[in-house]
């Protein structure tokens, strides 16, 4: 009994570390955020390094850098403060990005008139900071700061149970404690951690947040749209009708399928055929080239090609890891976010438990998964797709239902008056109505996932215990990036983690460029 | 009932939470037969949008009913269809798209249907626009194409929320015209339109009969009846002074 009060205060204790970790983060997050935001929102050429940059650094996986930055803090801070300076600032570069965003955001959006009359009055840059930019800013401000919570917290707990080989960089923090508990059998205390944490996230929520957000958005509209109010009438009738929109769907496909479309369909197959054939082209291309690089390299110097040939194994089968994952996260977000945005009245309060039920980090789970999937087959691909899984579902249904402002506020109308109803209302309305959500939410979610691969695919318990290795996949780059630090190989880090950023950018370039270029053209 | 109304509204009352203490509508009734033009006119705010929706069966009235042909409207039927104020055209889908999604109801085979919406758009002047988006049409096409919409399913009873009170002066007057050619036009399945708008003169212009309501809880003032012959002259004295009349109504303390 006196054990469990000990381990009861010292969670108690050791999570209001982490809070007050968490809090300097956000309150250094959100000063940056507004100077940057509103710099590159009121300057031209501001605007054109600032936008970009911050696009690229929010996409990548600031924490395969961690290890790295922890490196570097200490040789120059060392101890304690060396570790939390290290801890801050990697909460700061994953909370920050999207409030810098939504600074940006908000102040490109100030009616021109506004800021007529402000000229008109002639205020000074601090009147208008004062009275215009900041003002207009907050309500934004503090809706992001609810997203950069949860990210904050699940960079919180990782970088507290972050551990290298020899020397224990862990800080004192609820992310310690409950790896401790979870590896010592003590059930009882990770179940009591995991409910003061909970306690924390709902505290933080409502009596921090929710008063902001109350304060800011007083001269806002309110976020559900009276047209709501029609919805929930408006939904019923759905799902019975959908079996008859079915059948009629199929035969009216297979009246479809006729000789006269014979032609088309052989077309399309033609192609697609070419299409196939030049994606596989410059797949071909792109191995050979690589191959060759690395062959060039073998000549120049053997230990660099080795370490160039590792990085890029591990990536394809991370990219393999993720971008599976990412489907499975893609098939359950899309119906949940159809259901938010069309099917429910109360997408409001949804949002809240949403809220409240994304602060709680994947991270703060792996002691428990690792430790309960350890006797089944492929445990530690299990491990990294859960953890995968976590890190990423959020992004995509948050970006949903963040776009969902800018459906029409009569789409239901529309779909019930002309009787859209079954397949043709997925595929016309709520399908594509959804997709620049779904798009910038597949964005966050992949970097969100490729930033957890360094735990989902690696962990190890040297932090807390001797460093017995707990879970590790067979080969991925978080694991690599893992095993670099603790074996202390800067070199091989380096050049993981420049494949890695080309990775990414490559990927960005290709694939969700053109996504936002296409989608920009219809619903800009 | 009498069937010879297409649209028959009876005793409309509503309240936006269900507490009959809170009435927006209160026993409203009216009806709109074959070739009638009519038009609901009120304060700002007094529910004639949600009178609209009620009767194309998009929200549940309190009491009362709304009889199509003599059967109760509980939810959309294809031969009622709704022109928005905002157009509500869907962004993602361009307007051959659009259009044919006043199709939905229809057994047409998807050949047909684009047949049908090609149609639609050269006759209302949008035929080298079916593929563009509704982002880069004006206000004016972009009516057209909901109008288009609406009546792709051969509606015989059209709603119109304020549907020209997003557009310049000039566009609407020509929409104006082509809504009364649709409604007199024998080849169009259109035989009765129901408009809400807060413009009188518009009203008064277009309207066999004008459907006047009060401050809420919303009653009706008065139905005023409209008999003049089309195209009506805005500078005929009995036109003015219908507009003098309902303004006297609307603003009547009674």
């Amino acid at each position: 009994m006196e054990n469990l009060i000990t381990t009861t205060l010292t969670l108690l204790i050791d999570t209001s570390y982490s809070w007050i970790r968490m809090f300097l983060a956000l309150g250094l997050s959100i000063v940056i955020s507004l100077f940057v935001g509103i710099y590159a929102a009121r300057s031209k050429r501001a605007e054109k390094i600032i936008m970009p940059l911050v696009d690229i650094l929010q996409t990548l996986p600031i924490l395969a850098f961690f290890p790295f930055a922890i490196y570097l803090v200490i040789l120059f801070v060392p101890g304690a403060v060396g570790v939390n300076v290290a801890v801050i600032g990697l909460i700061v570069t994953s909370m920050i990005w999207n409030i810098i965003f939504g600074v940006y955001e908000s102040i490109k959006t100030i009616p021109k008139a506004v800021l007529e009359v402000a000229d008109l009055y002639r205020l000074g840059i601090l009147s208008k900071l004062r009275k215009i930019f900041i003002p207009a800013a907050m309500p934004r401000v503090i809706g992001q700061s609810i997203l950069s919570w949860s990210i904050g917290l699940f960079y919180l707990v990782t970088s507290e149970i972050f551990s290298t080989g020899s020397t224990n960089y862990t800080v004192s923090g609820i992310g310690v404690d409950l790896t401790r508990l979870a590896f010592s059998d003590n059930y009882y205390g990770y179940i009591i951690g995991i409910v003061i944490f909970f306690c924390f996230v709902i505290i933080t929520r409502f009596a921090f947040f929710s008063p902001l957000e109350k304060y800011f958005n007083r001269t806002q509209k309110q976020y559900v749209s009276t047209e709501d109010d029609h919805t929930k009438f408006i939904s019923g009738g759905n799902v019975k009708s959908s079996a008859g929109a079915f059948v009629k769907y199929i035969k009216s496909n297979l009246r479809s399928f006729g000789l006269s479309n014979m032609r088309s369909w052989i077309n399309s197959i033609y192609a697609a055929v070419k299409e196939y054939r030049r994606i596989l082209a410059i797949s071909l291309l792109v191995v050979l080239s690589l191959i060759g690089f690395l062959y060039a390299l073998n000549i120049l110097n053997g230990t660099l090609a080795s370490y160039e040939y590792q990085s890029l194994y591990a990536l394809a089968y991370s990219f393999i890891r993720v971008w599976g994952t990412f489907f499975a996260i893609f098939l359950i977000s899309v119906p949940v976010s159809i259901y938010l945005i069309f099917l429910t009245k109360n997408i409001g309060r949804y949002v809240l438990l949403f809220q409240i039920l994304a602060s709680i980090p994947a991270t703060i789970l792996l002691p428990i998964i690792v430790r309960s999937t350890m006797s089944m087959p492929f445990h530690s691909e299990i491990v990294a797709f859960v953890v995968l899984f976590l890190s990423g579902i959020w992004y995509m249904i948050f970006s949903v239902i963040a776009s969902h402002g800018s459906i029409p506020s009569e789409t239901n109308e529309v779909k019930n008056i002309f009787g859209v109803r079954g397949l043709l209302a997925f595929k016309k309305i709520y399908l594509k109505a959804i997709t620049p959500g779904l798009i910038t939410g597949a964005v966050t979610a992949i970097a969100a996932e490729w930033n957890a691969t360094i735990v989902a695919e690696y962990f190890t318990s040297s932090g807390i215990q001797n460093g017995t290795v707990l879970s590790s996949v067979n080969i991925g780059v978080g694991k690599l990036l893992d095993l670099t630090l603790n074996s202390g190989n800067l070199l091989q880090m380096l050049i993981v983690l420049i494949n890695f950023v080309i990775l990414i950018v490559v990927i960005n370039r290709l694939v969700w460029n053109k996504l936002y270029n296409k989608v920009e053209t219809v619903y800009g | 009932m009498d069937n010879q109304f297409l649209i028959n509204v009876s005793n409309i009352s509503f309240s936006f939470d269900g507490n009959p203490d809170h009435k927006v509508l209160e026993n409203i009734s009216f009806a709109s037969g074959v070739d009638e033009f009519v038009s609901i006119v009120g304060p700002s705010g007094c529910g004639k949008s949600t009178m609209l929706r009620i009767i194309a069966g998009l929200i549940k009235p309190l009491s009362g009913k709304v009889l199509y042909k003599g059967t109760e409207i509980k939810h959309p039927i294809k031969d009622v269809a709704f022109v928005f104020q905002d157009f509500a055209l869907m962004p993602w889908l361009n307007v051959l798209d659009n259009v044919k999604l006043g199709l939905s109801y229809s057994d047409l085979s998807d050949s047909d249907k684009t047949n049908r919406a090609l149609d639609l758009l050269t006759k209302f002047g949008l035929s080298g626009f079916s593929g563009a988006y509704p982002n880069i049409l004006s206000g004016g096409m972009k009516q057209r194409v909901g109008i288009a919409r609406a009546i792709a399913s051969e509606p015989r009873v059209l709603l119109m929320d304020e549907p020209f009170s997003a557009l310049d002066e000039l566009t609407a007057n020509s929409l104006r015209s082509d809504i009364l050619f649709m409604l007199h036009n024998k080849d169009i399945s259109v035989n009765s339109v129901i408009m809400v708008t807060h413009n009188v003169e518009e009203a008064v212009e277009l309207s066999s009969h004008i459907v006047i309501l009060s401050e809420k809880p919303t009653k009706i003032k008065e139905i005023k009846e409209i008999d003049m012959k089309y195209p009506r002259n805005k500078h005929d004295k009995r036109f003015s002074g219908y507009v003098d009349d309902i303004y006297n109504t609307l603003i009547s303390q009674y």
